[in-house]
């Protein structure tokens, strides 16, 4: 499996697709025009001077979370985390949101899913500073408070946007290193006597994983020159009619090269099911379990087995 | 490029060794034919391993030719197909069955051996 590369802010926002274009139609998304800016920019002395009970607002609720047990339990993180989140807040009512600010929030994101923040939890305890930061707006002017909040909320609505898209793409990237390693568990080809492979097959055999296993097993025909392979399908748990046919062609393809194939390990269930399906396996030999296949190639090799 | 083909006691060896034209395929077919009767070849053994590619005329001459041999008291193993050819032509729905096959020369030597003592001579 290829080395995991660090992610870097960069590299995910490459990867997402957050360009120039896209925060501009990010920001058109939530309604963010000129009276937001104004009002954001009314607002910002107010955030700037209580930016310290704000980020405490933030940390405290976290603090009451099992979850944040280990952000908080790094004195090194949690003094990021908090200058982290300071630059956000005053950011937040900065006026510029462009890509250098995109890079930021994501920067922040990558780190809490370092040390294995979920969203859900730093997105409500984010919600618990935009509640404090509300009273303090509506506090300091009650006429206009409201519309002002609003125009805050929708800054913050664009960093959860931005947070969402990117912990998608964490969640792909994770799921696509598991599919591969998945895949490369794959199958073995084992020399159990000389001439003969055994192959194990077990789990799914989809069509990227059969064209792997065809390509190995020919390589080992080739280099232990067997002629005979005993293919256990013990393992597999559905032969369809997709698989069936993968089997096959993987079967005539050991034949082109001069080796005969024992398929062993057909379970009653899947035997059943074949013949529902109408799925015949006649361009080889069945035997029904390993042991007996094994046997079998052993005699077409010509050995005898001798007891004492 | 005519193939060369090695005569060993009364066994044919055909040994390919660079890309085959339709041409040559078909030049092959006639030689082994008119080979066997001069020679009285019991055996002939086709050495496809200089091969990248067996197409469907390939494979249908290939299969010709032991149908002709077989007629004409002959048996015959095509050897050395390597594995990216045997997994292409498996995809293509090119199986050559009934066409007997072995890894290499040595295979197929000792197959057709055994044939022939199968065979009772």
């Amino acid at each position: 499996m290829p080395p995991a590369v660090p992610i870097t802010e960069k590299t995910v926002m490459a990867n997402v697709g957050i360009t120039e274009p896209d925060i501009e139609r990010r920001k058109l998304v939530v309604g963010l025009g000129a009276d937001d800016l104004a009002r954001l920019a009314a607002i910002r002395p107010l955030i700037v001077n209580h930016i310290d009970e704000l980020v405490d607002a933030f940390f405290d609720h976290l603090s009451k979370l099992p979850e944040a047990k280990v952000l908080l339990g790094y004195r090194e993180l949690t003094r990021q985390a908090r200058d982290l989140k300071r630059s956000h807040l005053i950011e937040m009512v900065g006026g510029t949101y462009d890509l250098n600010y995109a890079e930021q929030r994501i920067r922040l994101g990558l780190l809490y899913g370092h040390v294995g923040l979920e969203t859900k939890v730093f997105v409500g305890a984010f919600e618990h500073v935009l509640g404090r930061a509300g009273e303090l707006i509506l506090q300091d002017s009650p006429t206009d408070g409201f519309q002002r909040y609003l125009s805050l909320q929708k800054i913050a609505f664009l960093d959860i946007g931005l947070h969402t898209d990117v912990l998608v793409h964490e969640r792909q990237r994770i799921i696509g290193r598991q599919s591969e390693a998945i895949r490369e568990l794959s199958t073995p080809v084992l020399q159990i006597r000389d001439r003969m492979l055994l192959l194990p097959l077990i789990g799914v055999i989809d069509t990227h994983r059969a064209r792997l296993i065809t390509e190995n097993l020919l390589h080992a025909v080739r280099e232990a020159r067997a002629k005979v392979v005993v293919m256990d399908v013990t393992g597999v748990a559905t032969i369809d009619s997709k698989v069936a046919n993968h089997l096959v062609q993987t079967v005539t393809a050991a034949r082109l090269m001069g080796a005969r194939t024992i398929v062993t390990g057909v379970t009653a269930e899947v035997a059943q099911s074949m013949v529902g399906l109408g799925i015949e396996m006649t361009p080889f030999k069945t035997v029904g379990d390993l042991q007996g296949g094994i046997e079998h190639a052993e005699s077409l090799l010509g050995y005898r087995v001798v007891m004492g | 490029m005519p193939v060369p083909i090695l005569k060993q006691g009364d066994t044919l060896i055909a040994s390919v060794v660079a890309a085959l034209t339709d041409e040559d395929l078909l030049q092959l077919r006639d030689e082994l034919a008119q080979k066997i009767g001069k020679v009285r070849a019991r055996s002939v053994v086709i050495d496809v391993t200089a091969l990248d590619v067996l197409d469907s005329f390939a494979t249908r001459t290939l299969r010709g030719i032991v149908y002709t041999a077989r007629l004409r008291g002959a048996e015959t193993v095509i050897v050395g197909i390597q594995p990216e050819v045997a997994f292409a032509m498996v995809q293509l729905g090119l199986t050559m069955e009934r066409v007997p096959t072995a890894l290499d020369l040595e295979e197929g030597l000792a197959v057709l051996a055994a044939k022939r003592r199968g065979r009772g001579e």
